[in-house]
């Protein structure tokens, strides 16, 4: 037997994180769940005492460097292009990319890399989604030509397969590890003849404490639903927004008096589905943004919907109210037909929530224990299994509890343990020193 | 036969586009245009590179040519060259200011960025020719009084537009096809017109500037003493050679022992009674011997064989001499001046000649590719093709917002 532990451990003492990202925490990067994601794992890399410098397309506006004296580095790339194209981070897209590409693995090689070979310690490099796809494989050349690949551990992940066809799979494997967040994702990625290793996407912690019980029930007393639905996602046809509406027609001609608080984005095809729901005899109120945003409001802006059976909400919907919403609802509809992990449905069982989930990656989600998990798009499935929990009060009640201890196995800092174990995988596998 | 010997030699560095072709976001300014067009830490690598090999070392030997062996040397350098040496490396261009400060060298104008402009407009051609002339003036106090323009080009309206730009005199490649039964090693000029001519004498300039290290040319390895006698036995008043500067160290490296050759060039030359002049010294020296020489209407170059074919050869350069034209046009509809001094640089003969390989083989072809960076090979021969007309697309599209 050697001497020391038998495994390299990843410590802040030996390690440090470089995410690489199109999105990140400033209002101008977060278009969706990855600058969400990107936001909350560098955090909980920096909290577990890691440094962790993330490279985004950052707000123009802010300094190029924010360290704030932490242990997380945010480092906004691209704000000379940025500049040009205030709505957002996919505006000037190409643009933004080809910057991206041609300047990243410079600055990552010599200003991360460099200094912490000299103090002795790992660089482990994320890159996520398509846009870093090229440039994962390009840090990855230029560390080998510097003689400094095997002190590096590189890894891109998936969030879902937008993008795939701009990525050259066969250079991205060889010169990095794959990762993807659900099982789901890895065996559609297995028809890119790619194996990826999982790691799950997190929630931050501070999402499992349950939302106050008087407002919860105030927000269920003001939109008074039997039963009372919601559903939260982007107007997009892979949400089955149209089986959602189908399933509260159902549940009216039931003979229930059920209400739908729904919230999409700016996409048309709100349009498309708010006509189906007119076709099936549904009525609908679309509720402008509060005088007010605290739960006073809210109430107001609820209470003023005129039985409707629908209740689009046209205003941003703060985080406390997503779980006042989340926690009040006898259902919340995460139902999509595809999805790649599914926070949403993480997030509704965290509040104490009755998520009903597709049957994708979603696979913290089990049937009739702690979710609904639907197995085909026809609303009837929505509509029974809600009548089912109706009639089992005691189940619903139960299924909110599991749901809650299901969601606290799925924190951030617990992605990260886990993180940290796949890379002394990886750390065995590249020889690094112990 | 020829008693004198006329010296030329020409510093260029191209401002090389970047590629793959960065997409220029929609209403950048000039500067942020420039950024993506234009591949500068390539351009500073290269110039380092290029320093160390051959700048330095080269401009130590003529200074010692002409400090102690009273050897005399005409010198041009593009203000591509210039603006590069002053932005990353002003100790080299200190020392060629000391070079080209000694009584034995004559600054000659050239075309400032080494660019196709007089295709495209010969009255700026003119303008930026005297204006040249006077940023000569101000870095070297010197005042060029002979010009040369972009890779030897010349031609009837070209040799016009220079006359009118005030110039004593130009040079010109002495290729079979302009001269006729004429000799190279007279001075010449056209339509009674005061601009004298100056012919390279091609055949003993490529002996050196693209034989030299040739193991399979008949003549290697060249001796300065049978290269002075060659020039001793040419025919005529006296020989008129031209190189590229980068000929000593980089185009043949230092092992070839082209510095020994040139170091020892001055001496050979004076046991066989070759004398040394500049230019001016040979406009001075042969005043009462000029002939008429009738200049052809289409150009003529001292690169490949002699013809424009060289640069507008092959679909890809017509496609980038069209989109030239095109970036021109519309940087002149702006009125923008900083945009119009980038379509400027856009013309560089750089492009051309650099993409001279594509659908070729052959020495001019392995020339061409020698000259195209090393860094776009990873794009394939397709893609650098593709992606330098897309340098110039994209530079149109950008200045829609100036529109």
């Amino acid at each position: 037997m050697g001497e020391g532990p038998l495994l390299r451990p990843v410590l802040p003492e030996n390690t440090e994180f470089v995410i690489l990202s199109f999105e990140g925490p400033d209002p101008y990067s977060n278009a969706g769940g990855l600058g969400v994601r990107v936001t909350e794992l560098s955090r909980a890399l920096a909290d577990a005492g890691f440094r962790t410098h993330l490279f985004f397309i950052g707000d123009p506006e802010k300094p190029p460097i924010e360290a704030g004296g932490g242990r997380l580095i945010l480092r906004r790339w691209g704000q000379w292009i940025s500049r040009y194209y205030p709505n957002g981070v996919y505006q000037g897209e190409k643009q933004k990319l080809y910057d991206f590409h041609s300047s990243v693995p410079g600055v990552i090689a010599d200003e991360v890399v460099a200094p912490a070979r000299r103090e002795g310690r790992t660089v482990v490099i994320m890159g996520e989604e398509w846009h870093t796809a090229s440039t994962m494989c390009a840090i990855s050349d230029l560390l080998h030509a510097r003689g400094q690949r095997d002190q590096a551990i590189l890894l891109w992940n998936a969030n879902h397969t937008m993008g795939f066809e701009n990525i050259d799979f066969g250079r991205l494997n060889f010169t990095t590890t794959i990762t993807t967040v659900s099982h789901y994702m890895k065996h559609t990625m297995w028809l890119w003849g790619i194996n990826p290793i999982v790691l799950p996407n997190g929630i931050p912690d501070r999402l499992l404490s349950a939302p106050p019980a008087e407002e919860v029930q105030a927000i269920r007393d003001v939109v008074a639903g039997d039963p009372m639905l919601v559903k939260v996602g982007r107007w997009d046809p892979d949400k089955r927004w149209n089986m959602a509406v189908h399933a509260v027609a159902g549940l009216k001609r039931m003979g229930l008096r059920p209400r739908f608080v729904c919230r999409g984005g700016i996409e048309p095809y709100e349009g498309e589905v708010l006509q189906t729901a007119r076709s099936l005899g549904l009525s609908i109120y679309d509720v402008p943004k509060p005088e007010t945003q605290d739960l006073a409001g809210w109430c107001a802006a609820l209470a003023d919907t005129r039985d409707a059976d629908i209740i689009n909400l046209k205003f941003f919907v703060p985080e406390h109210l997503l779980r006042l919403l989340y926690a009040g609802a006898d259902a919340v509809l995460a139902n999509s037909g595809k999805e790649p992990f599914g926070i949403v449905g993480l997030e509704v069982m965290a509040s104490g929530g009755i998520a009903v989930t597709g049957a994708t990656g979603e696979e913290y989600a089990r049937a009739f224990e702690n979710a609904i998990v639907l197995e085909t798009d026809n609303a009837n499935e929505i509509v029974t299994s809600l009548a089912y929990l109706r009639e089992h009060p005691e189940e619903a009640a139960r299924i909110r509890a599991q749901a809650r201890v299901t969601a606290a196995e799925y924190t951030w800092a617990r992605v990260v343990e886990l993180l940290c174990k796949r890379i002394q995988l990886l750390s065995t596998s590249q020889n690094l020193s112990r | 036969m020829a008693e004198h010997l006329v010296t030329y030699t020409v510093v260029h560095q191209p401002r090389r586009i970047k590629l793959p072709a960065q997409p220029i976001p929609h209403g950048a300014t000039p500067e942020d245009i420039a950024r993506c067009l234009f591949d500068e830490r390539m351009n500073e690598r290269y110039l380092h590179k290029v320093a160390e090999y051959c700048y330095y070392p080269a401009t130590r030997m003529f200074l010692e040519m002409v400090q102690e062996q009273d050897f005399r040397l005409a010198i041009g350098f593009s203000l591509s060259f210039l603006r590069q040496a002053q932005m990353w490396d002003p100790d080299l261009l200190a020392l060629m200011k000391k070079l080209v400060a000694h009584e034995n060298v004559e600054l000659v104008c050239v075309e400032p960025y080494h660019s196709f402009l007089f295709y495209m407009d010969i009255g700026l051609f003119i303008e930026r020719m005297k204006k040249t002339r006077e940023e000569l003036y101000a870095l070297f106090a010197k005042r060029p009084v002979v010009t040369d323009t972009t890779e030897m080009f010349i031609s009837n309206d070209i040799y016009f537009a220079l006359d009118q730009a005030g110039f004593h005199a130009a040079v010109l490649d002495g290729r079979e096809w302009v001269m006729n039964w004429r000799e190279t090693t007279h001075l010449y000029n056209y339509a009674g017109k005061s601009l004298r001519l100056l012919p390279r004498h091609y055949k003993l300039s490529d002996d050196v500037g693209y034989r030299f290290s040739n193991k399979g040319w008949e003549g290697w390895p060249l001796q300065a003493g049978d290269y002075a006698h060659w020039i001793r036995e040419a025919m005529g008043e006296f020989v008129f050679l031209a190189w590229d500067y980068e000929t000593f160290g980089e185009h043949h490296s230092r092992d070839t022992g082209i510095f020994e050759f040139m170091r020892c060039l001055p001496g050979e030359l004076k046991f066989r009674g070759v004398q040394p002049l500049t230019p001016s010294q040979a406009l001075e020296r042969f005043a009462d011997r000029v002939y008429e020489l009738p200049l052809p209407q289409f150009p003529s170059t001292w690169a490949g064989s002699g013809g424009s074919e060289f640069f507008l050869g092959n679909s890809v350069q017509q496609a980038i001499f069209q989109l030239m034209h095109h970036s021109y046009n519309k940087a002149r509809l702006t009125g923008n001046p900083e945009l119009i001094d980038l379509a400027l640089w856009l013309m560089q003969s750089d492009n051309l000649h650099l993409i001279q390989w594509f659908g070729r083989f052959g020495t001019e072809a392995e020339v061409s590719a020698y000259f195209t960076p090393q860094e776009w090979w990873s794009l394939g021969p397709a893609g650098i093709a593709n992606d330098m007309q897309q340098v110039y697309r994209n530079f149109i599209v950008a200045l829609d917002a100036y529109m």
